[in-house]
């Protein structure tokens, strides 16, 4: 009888310490997703941002090479943080803390392209998390995407906070659902909301205000400065 | 079940509390490196696109 208890007992006890234990590893994949694949991310997108520079320092003007990414995107609503952009949007290259451009389902343009929508996509946490700061965004704020040779200012004129994750037709090329009708150098950007869920999607839309040429020292245009 | 690894570890008290530490620190180290990355993806809280299906989870 005694021992019998002693069992019971037992089990139970097992079976408690298995839940704390449940529950220290649920804590420990928050401070995971969090904070550690920030970590790692910033530290991958950075290494490959100034691999990026240095590529630009050192190679005269003429073709870009555009492998290792297109360029730098600079939100000052978002913080003070440059993003760097390269082609796709597949989980393994945004988990390295950058934004991707889409190739699916609808094509971005490319800011230097004459006409189009270039559309961008980022975490808003973890993995870098360079859109956490996206509602922070509103209209009128300026939006730089910054090349190799050019300054490319966007002014932000539409905020959606909150759409379905299927509705594709904000990437169109003129996105109708921002207002617009006719052909026009546009930006795009996409991540997930509410914050640390990705239930609905959050889009910010801008147009493109004007260029500027990077001149010698890389001065910023007045927008950043 | 802890009593029970605790009870198995060589050493005294010390030596026991060092190795718990090391062993703690060892899941730790298995979880972050190996299990939370491969766990990551197929919980619905990365997907930043507009695809329709949720591909860039």
């Amino acid at each position: 009888m005694a021992r019998a208890r002693g069992r019971v007992a037992g089990a139970i006890s097992v079976f408690g310490e298995l839940l704390i234990t449940a529950g220290v590893v649920l804590g420990l994949f928050v401070v995971y997703s969090l904070w550690w694949t920030n970590v790692l991310a910033d530290r991958e997108s950075s290494r490959q941002g100034d691999r990026i520079r240095d590529d630009w320092a050192n190679s005269g003007p003429g073709a870009l090479d555009t492998k290792d990414g297109i360029g730098f995107l600079h939100v000052p609503a978002m913080g003070a943080d440059e993003v760097l952009v390269k082609k796709g949007t597949n989980t393994k290259e945004l988990n390295n803390g950058i934004a991707g451009y889409y190739t699916e389902p609808i094509k971005s343009a490319l800011p230097w392209d004459d006409k189009g929508n270039f559309t961008l996509a980022a975490h808003r946490d973890g993995h870098g998390a360079k859109f956490h700061n996206i509602h922070k965004i509103k209209n009128g704020d300026p939006v730089v995407f910054e090349t190799k040779d050019t300054w490319y200012v966007y002014k932000v004129y539409k905020t959606l906070p909150k759409t379905s994750k299927y509705n594709v037709e904000v990437l169109q090329p003129v996105p109708k659902e921002s207002g617009k009708t006719k052909p026009g150098r546009y930006i795009t950007l996409t991540t997930c909301t509410p914050i640390y869920t990705s239930d609905y999607r959050y889009i910010v839309w801008g147009e493109l205000e004007r260029t500027e040429k990077v001149d010698a020292k890389r001065t910023p245009p007045a927008e950043l400065r | 079940m802890y009593g029970w690894i605790w009870r198995h570890l060589p050493g005294n008290a010390w030596v026991r509390a060092a190795l718990s530490l090391v062993l703690v620190l060892a899941v730790v180290y298995v979880l972050f490196q190996y299990v939370f990355p491969w766990a990551e993806p197929l919980l619905p809280f990365g997907d930043v696109t507009v695809d329709g299906e949720g591909a860039a989870r």
